[in-house]
């Protein structure tokens, strides 16, 4: 009988909205934010940082000792060969535009999605970006055979009619690039602007308020100000999403488009962007994590902040894992020869330590990130961001160099040997990028005032405080809250 | 220094002007103004020192410096002197070409030299030349090379220290009238083989005037052996040679007649007999017996593995089959005289002794020239027995000096009767069999050494002259080729330091006019009785004089003479185990090690090893494994009381218990390029142990302790199909086997989404390489490098995987890649070549990848590339998947990469390399500019470089063409007008260029053939260079037959599988 009922349609009961965790913890006030942000780059220069950048400083330069020896002796002093016409160089600029992706993804299209927690990161976030992409710069043009000729690749009229060949990736890879680093800095900047504003209001020297004076520009904090500010931060967002999107998929292209096994996969492009974003976050993961305990942002930086990113590692080191399996399942379903040997070679070849690292650093270790208490302690998340950062490095490697030392005519087989020049090349824009993030922190607010302030319950109008907003100096609170 | 050219006599049509009144009236004071050629200001040249061939060098060397050599490079430095006065029929920038030949063991080799502006950069063969199609060798090709040589002597020394010729000639003047007074006692000359008329007949008039001088040979890998047989059996003047085209199967024991003992007629005479044109019926059969794998055992259908000291067991075994089956008395008592414990394979040997009798009279065997005399006696007998002689062995009457060897050389010093020893050629101090001790003893005991040599080398230390030699296209000479037609040998350049030539040497100390002179008085027996003058002309016009060649002898073989060169129980070497044998053949590079000092030959990969800069310790797989020892180990050889420290190379399909270690390295002095190059055999070599010694053991010093390098790394071909070979049978039941094998038997149509642009030029360029006949000497490698101005980059930079050559011969064992532990090693692996240049893809993959539209395709079909466009992003190299593209990953010509600094960093092992790059030294040396073809850019640093089918010959036969036909737009070539470097050095014709679209040319033709398959077919990048596959002729009665011609159903159960749908299945399968 009870079939033939057609049972009551059920009511769908109103589910009390969860509460969700706060972004801002410990209810701290707007004024506690802006000096606790605003106070890094006003407080004394400490002893360690001039450390730090002395030690980043001196490999820096060393890195661009060893550039300018390449450019002056030639590009034999890399490892480079034939048939393995590609090696670090180009290894390390897929490495540093993959580190380039989490900045903008942060920025835009969480923006686009409303994830409010972005606020705490993506100030950070976009300056890694940035100094990412220009690390990554530095490599296709230093790699070229003759960097006094690389304006060919540049579209401009000349009398002889030469083109640059349109048909060429690397052609598109030029302008991915380019298009992507003038939005990433035109969308980093322009967040900034509030910011900069506050420091310029709060300098006590004089450089200070001019130099912020003159960044700021003339910004006042007016309501005709927000609404221009805030729909262009969005046009911006809405321009940068798809180049998230759109730039490893490019550089994928330098791969995709050969017809080298080992490169000529189509899967590329959403894989090349998964690990991307990926190794972004691992590397936005390393920076906040020391930034956050040094200048005790453990507020505002949270450990839902840190919980989330490692769940995106997760999800995205999966993908990248799910990619790895489906290329060698597509090699042997294909049943193309050379495609089958370029996989096994790939991982029982003589660089076998290389794939094997690869696949324990980027698919195993993220693993971890299932239990929460691994999301939320500092030792694991810091670990497995590390493995993910090297991971990601031996990733490119393994499909750049290792796909060229074996593909058609087992005659022109050969083996890649980095010298020190490409070792020391590549250490050495670290020492570039941490650098350059050392100085970020040092001369402007490392999180984006304005927004954190923005997402405090009190800044919604219809907010009632549940108590009585804290007071108190924000020194002082900082000093009570981790005593 | 003036000369008196002879022009050829125009001819006398149409109208005749004059200069003058003098000139038709014939005055003396006008021809003389004539003769003097550049009539006014000629004075200023001669009178302060300056030559004019000097002068002309020198300008031409700035002229392709500043307008045509570099033009594209920075900082030219231009020292521009008007270019009105020129040799004779010259055309600044145009090629001038002259005949000539060079000096070889086995005779002259005809040549054409390619000069520029007075200076020689290209030698070619002589295509005029019956028996020749052109052809050159490795060796002819990098000599213009050692012409160029910055180390080559530039002094005349006496006791050491520097003279001047006019000294020295005095002291020859001195000489004579002693020698005079004397009669030549205690004269001694150390020759090499060569078959110069001049030479010999100013040596039999030395013999004559001083009848008490002596003659004696010093060629480590001269014929020594031989010619006491060849005198025994036909008596004295003659010598024996291979008629190939007659020979329908052939037996080498350990023979190298496509390699080492090489003549090009007889390259070209064997391939034309492998060469597949529809019928199979002419193709020969090429049984080798052998310790190593060598040019000619690679071309072998049967090979046996061989200890070298068992080979003459094996020609007793053989000997004995032959006997009996023929019935030979002679032979059979003299195969009875040896006595040896050695056995082997029986079938193998009895299905070919079968095969050699059945084709009696067409058969023909042969064994390596250094091989002992009782041993070849043997096997000139056998050849008897198969009736060889008069057919696949012709008996020509070949005049010749006789002489000592230097055996008997240091014999007669220790006796004291050589008071005076003029070293001609050679390089005793470091060539002599090591027990004679010729440096520390010999040569000290000769009261006066006088050294003509082109290097100063290990001899030149204790002499009391030294002379610096000419370079063959330095002086006037003569030749004559293998088989005895008579060759000029013309200058191109005056000696560039003042050597003297041979013939130099000899006509001085003989009192007679040398030179020109000389070889005309030679040339006068065979000029013939018409007009002398007309002859010469013709003679150097043609570059050789026809219906010279060697008469056969109508002398029977004596067998009983042979007899008597063979001890009664003559007993042979026992089997050897451990202790080991090690066999010291001469190197495909340096010979016997004179050409140690060539870079271009240094750099070149060995046809066999792939072994570059050095030479190593041969061993095979077997024997390495249970020595346990490993490529680049470093081994200690101990022979009788002498040791030798040298490296190991591992060598699939070597002999086990066997090693070899090729002669010509690890010399103590010698130019910059040589130095510490590989490892000094000769101190192994005893006049006991002259090719091989036995009783060798081995001892193991240090593990992975010397950088051995090889430009091919892997030698399987994995089952790739690359090389497609298969049997005559498997031709025979279907032609186009080759078409459809592996992953080409099923690849799908091909829809292209893309536009091409038409190739539509009325020339359409493409190139076949029939691996049929080509036999990986790599003489083109070579040929390739000096018509491209190819820079030579050094042993580290190689061993970086940065060798430059645009082409490269690949090399692969079937089923063994070197790799000791590998369960699936054949030991008996099959050898294959294959020729891998730009296969100038229609749809080419580096094309559409580069970003800056260097590198494009012509309308003709050509992958060009744009050197001043190319950016060098090595993109196109990445894409490419024949990697046949070549980086400048430093300034090769401009700044050496040997200038460097090595400094050691934390973290890293050894010294690392500092090049010093901007800070080294700029340019090149100015002698080595000379070489190079002006009609090449020479490359700058950062830029990708690749075969370009010769385009710079293209051109220049599209330049003359259009001027015959006075045209300027497109046109047609005529038919096969151009040919390539590579083509035109090949000696067995295995290459061939030309223009698809004309249905008349070779390359259409052999386009057509069955057997032509382009390689990766399946990637559709459509292949201009095509290949014709590989035909084994096995013999289905020898053990392994089965297994001939089946190198592409050698790797893997699957790829077996796959191969063997797809190739028609032959008998022996």
């Amino acid at each position: 009988m009870a079939e033939t009922q057609v049972s009551a349609p059920k009511m769908v009961p109103f589910v009390e909205r969860m509460p969700r965790p706060p972004l801002v913890e410990n209810n701290r006030s707007m004024a506690w934010i802006t000096d606790l942000i605003a106070g890094v780059p006003e407080s004394k220069t400490p002893l360690w940082w001039f450390i730090a950048i002395g030690i980043t400083g001196s490999i820096a330069a060393f890195g661009v000792f060893c550039i300018f020896y390449l450019l002056f002796t030639g590009v034999g002093v890399w490892g480079n060969n034939i048939p393995i016409g590609w090696a670090f160089g180009i290894t390390n600029f897929v490495f540093w535009i993959g580190i380039g992706h989490a900045g903008t993804l942060i920025s835009a299209i969480l923006l686009l999605t409303r994830q409010k927690w972005r606020t705490a990161v993506n100030r950070s976030a976009e300056a890694m970006t940035l100094f990412a992409v220009m690390c990554a710069a530095i490599f296709p043009g230093i790699h070229v055979g003759r960097i006094w000729m690389a304006w060919f690749l540049a579209p401009v009229p000349v009398p002889n009619w030469i083109w640059p060949n349109f048909r060429s990736p690397l052609m598109w890879d030029v302008f991915a690039v380019s298009t992507y680093f003038t939005v990433s800095v035109l969308f980093w900047f322009l967040g900034l602007v509030p910011d900069l504003a506050t420091l310029r209001d709060r300098a006590k020297s004089q450089v200070g308020k001019v130099v912020y004076g003159i960044l700021a520009l003339g910004w006042r904090g007016g309501n005709r100000q927000w609404r221009h500010y805030e729909m262009a931060y969005l046009i911006l967002a809405g321009i940068s999403t798809p180049l998230v999107l759109s730039v490893h998929s490019t550089v994928s292209f330098d791969f995709a488009t050969s017809i080298l096994p080992g490169w000529h996969t189509t899967i590329f492009p959403p894989y090349f962007v998964a690990g991307a974003i990926f190794g972004g976050f691992a590397m936005v993961l390393t920076l906040l994590i020391p930034a956050r305990s040094i200048y005790k942002l453990h507020d505002v930086i949270t450990w839902n902040h840190i919980d989330v990113m490692c769940k995106i590692i997760l999800l995205t080191g999966s993908i990248v894992g799910y990619a790895y399996t489906m290329e060698f399942f597509v090699a042997y379903y294909g049943a193309n020869p050379f495609e089958r040997f370029a996989f096994i070679n790939r991982y029982f070849g003589p660089y076998w330590w290389a794939s094997w690292s690869m696949f324990t650093c980027n698919v195993i270790m993220p693993q971890l990130f299932w239990v929460r208490a691994f999301r939320r302690n500092i030792i694991t998340v810091l670990f497995v961001s590390m493995c993910v950062n090297a991971g990601m490095w031996f990733e490119r490697f393994v499909i750049f160099v290792i796909s060229l030392t074996r593909d058609f005519l087992p005659s022109s087989w050969g083996m890649y040997y980095p010298t020190w020049v490409d070792i020391w090349t590549f250490v050495g824009t670290i020492g570039i990028f941490v650098t350059l993030f050392l100085l970020f922190i040092r001369f402007l607010p490392m999180v984006a005032i304005s927004e954190v302030r923005s997402v405090l319950p009190e800044a919604d109008p219809h907010h009632v405080p549940p108590e009585p907003p804290h007071t108190g100096t924000a020194v002082e609170d900082v000093g009570e809250a981790h005593a | 220094m003036k000369r008196i050219f002879q022009h050829p006599p125009e001819p006398s049509t149409g109208r005749r002007y004059w200069r003058g009144l003098e000139e038709l009236a014939e005055t003396p004071e006008f021809k003389s103004w004539l003769e003097r050629e550049f009539p006014e200001g000629a004075a200023d040249l001669e009178t302060d020192g300056v030559s004019r061939r000097n002068f002309m060098r020198l300008m031409g060397a700035s002229l392709a410096l500043a307008g045509v050599g570099l033009s594209g490079c920075r900082r030219p430095e231009t020292y521009i002197v008007p270019y009105t006065k020129s040799v004779e029929w010259l055309i600044p920038g145009k090629a001038v070409l002259y005949t000539t030949s060079m000096p070889r063991r086995l005779g002259g080799m005809p040549l054409v030299a390619t000069t520029f502006e007075g200076r020689p950069t290209k030698l070619e063969g002589n295509p005029l030349v019956p028996g020749y199609n052109g052809g050159t060798d490795l060796l002819a090709q990098a000599s213009i090379l050692n012409l160029y040589d910055p180390d080559r002597a530039r002094f005349f020394r006496e006791n050491g220290k520097e003279s001047a010729a006019d000294k020295f000639e005095a002291y020859l003047k001195q000489l004579r009238n002693e020698l005079q007074q004397n009669g030549g006692a205690g004269f001694a000359f150390l020759l090499d083989e060569q078959w110069s008329p001049t030479r010999d007949r100013i040596l039999k008039k030395f013999q004559q005037d001083f009848p008490q001088a002596r003659f004696y040979y010093g060629d480590p890998l001269g014929n020594d052996e031989i010619n006491p047989v060849t005198e025994a059996l036909f008596g004295a003047d003659v010598i024996l040679r291979p008629n190939f085209a007659n020979a329908d199967v052939i037996l080498s024991l350990d023979a190298d007649f496509l390699g080492l003992e090489q003549t090009l007629d007889n390259i070209k005479a064997f391939s034309a007999r492998r060469r597949v044109r529809g019928s199979t019926e002419t193709v020969n059969r090429l049984y080798s017996v052998d310790n190593r794998f060598t040019i000619t055992s690679g071309m072998a259908d049967h090979r046996l593995r061989c200890p070298a000291s068992h080979i003459p067991s094996f020609a007793v075994a053989l000997a004995n089959k032959i006997a009996a089956a023929t019935g030979d008395q002679g032979l059979t008592s003299l195969a009875g005289q040896f006595k040896t414990t050695v056995t082997f394979d029986e079938k193998w040997v009895t299905e070919c002794a079968n095969d050699l009798v059945a084709r009696k009279g067409k058969s023909l065997l042969l064994l390596g020239n250094r091989y002992p005399a009782p041993i070849q006696a043997l096997v000139y007998a056998i050849n008897n027995a198969l009736e060889a002689f008069g057919s696949t062995i012709q008996v020509l009457t070949a005049p010749k000096i006789k002489g000592g060897t230097i055996q008997d050389l240091a014999k007669d010093v220790k006796a004291g009767t050589v008071k005076r020893l003029f070293i001609l050629a050679g390089n005793p101090a470091y060539t002599a069999p090591a027990d004679l001790q010729w440096a520390e003893q010999i040569q000290k005991q000769i009261p006066e050494v006088v050294q003509l040599g082109y290097w100063e080398n290990e001899t030149s230390t204790n002499v009391r002259w030294f002379v610096p030699e000419a370079h063959f296209l330095e002086a006037w000479g003569d030749q004559r080729d293998p088989n005895g037609t008579y060759l000029p040998i013309q200058p191109m350049i005056l000696p560039l330091f003042g050597g003297w030539s041979q013939l130099d040497l000899l006509s001085k100390l003989a009192g007679i006019p040398g030179g020109l002179e000389a070889v005309r008085e030679t040339f006068k027996t065979l000029a013939g009785s018409g007009d002398f003058e007309e002859a010469w002309t013709a003679l150097l016009r043609h570059g050789y004089i026809a219906d010279t060649a060697y008469q056969a002898s109508s002398a029977k073989p004596n067998l009983s003479g042979l007899s008597g060169l063979v001890p009664a129980a003559t007993s042979l070497p026992a089997p050897v185990s451990s202790p080991f044998e090690i066999v010291f053949p001469g190197d495909y590079r340096v010979e016997d090690g004179r050409y140690t000092n060539n870079a271009w030959l240094q750099e070149m990969p060995d046809p066999i090893t792939k072994l570059t800069w050095d030479n190593a310790v041969q061993v095979s797989p077997v024997t390495a494994k249970a020595l346990g020892l490993e490529e680049r180990d470093l081994i200690e050889i101990t022979a009788g009381d002498r040791k030798l420290t040298a490296a190991v190379l591992i060598a699939p399909g070597h002999a086990d218990n066997s090693f070899t270690l090729p002669l010509g390295y690890g010399r103590d002095r010698v130019g910059r390029v040589g130095e510490g190059a590989g490892f000094d055999a000769y101190k192994l070599r005893t006049t006991a142990a002259l090719y091989f010694a036995t009783g060798v053991t081995i001892k193991l010093l240090q593990k992975d302790a010397y950088k051995l390098i090889r430009t091919q790394l892997h030698h399987s071909m994995e089952g790739r199909a690359l090389v497609r070979e298969g049997s005559l049978e498997d031709y025979e039941q279907n032609p186009a086997f080759a078409k459809k094998m592996w992953m080409d038997a099923e690849i799908p149509p091909n829809i292209s989404l893309y536009s091409h642009p038409p190739l539509s030029a009325p020339n359409q360029w493409a190139m076949v390489v029939d691996l049929n006949t080509c036999i990986g000497c790599s003489a083109c490698v070579i040929a390739c490098q000096a018509e491209n101005n190819i820079p030579v980059v050094g042993k580290d930079q190689v061993e970086r995987g940065r060798e430059m050559q645009w082409m490269r011969i690949d090399r692969y064992f079937s089923s063994a890649d070197g790799d000791v532990s590998n369960p699936h090693l054949d030991e008996e692996p099959e050898m294959v070549v294959e020729p891998m240049m730009c296969q100038h893809c229609e749809n080419a993959p580096c094309e559409t990848v580069c970003p800056v539209n260097a590198t494009v395709h012509s309308e003709e079909g050509l992958n060009v590339m744009v050197y001043n466009r190319c950016i060098g992003t090595r993109y196109c190299s990445n894409n490419c998947p024949f990697k046949v593209r070549r980086f400048n990953f430093f300034n090769y010509n401009d700044r050496s990469v040997l200038d460097k600094i090595e400094h050691g960093l934390p973290g890293f092992e050894g010294k690392q390399t500092l090049i010093l790059g901007p800070l080294a030294k700029w340019g090149m040396d100015e002698i080595s500019k000379l070489q190079k073809n002006p009609n090449v850019t020479v490359r700058s640093r950062g830029v990708m470089e690749k075969c370009t089918y010769c385009v710079q010959r293209i051109e220049t036969a599209k330049i003359s063409q259009k001027i015959k036909a006075g045209v300027t737009g497109d046109l047609s070539l005529p038919t096969d007008s151009v040919r390539s470097a590579c083509q035109e050095v090949c000696p067995a014709e295995a290459i061939v260029f030309g223009d698809m679209k004309d249905p008349q040319s070779q390359v259409s033709k052999e386009r057509e053939l069955p057997q032509d398959y382009h390689l990766l077919e399946y990637l559709n990048i459509r292949t201009r260079t095509s290949y014709l596959a590989r035909l084994r002729n096995p013999n289905s009665k020898m053990p392994g037959a089965a297994k001939i011609g089946k190198i592409n159903a050698e790797h893997g159960d699957e790829e077996r599988e796959r191969t063997q749908t797809s190739v028609p299945t032959g008998g022996n399968a």
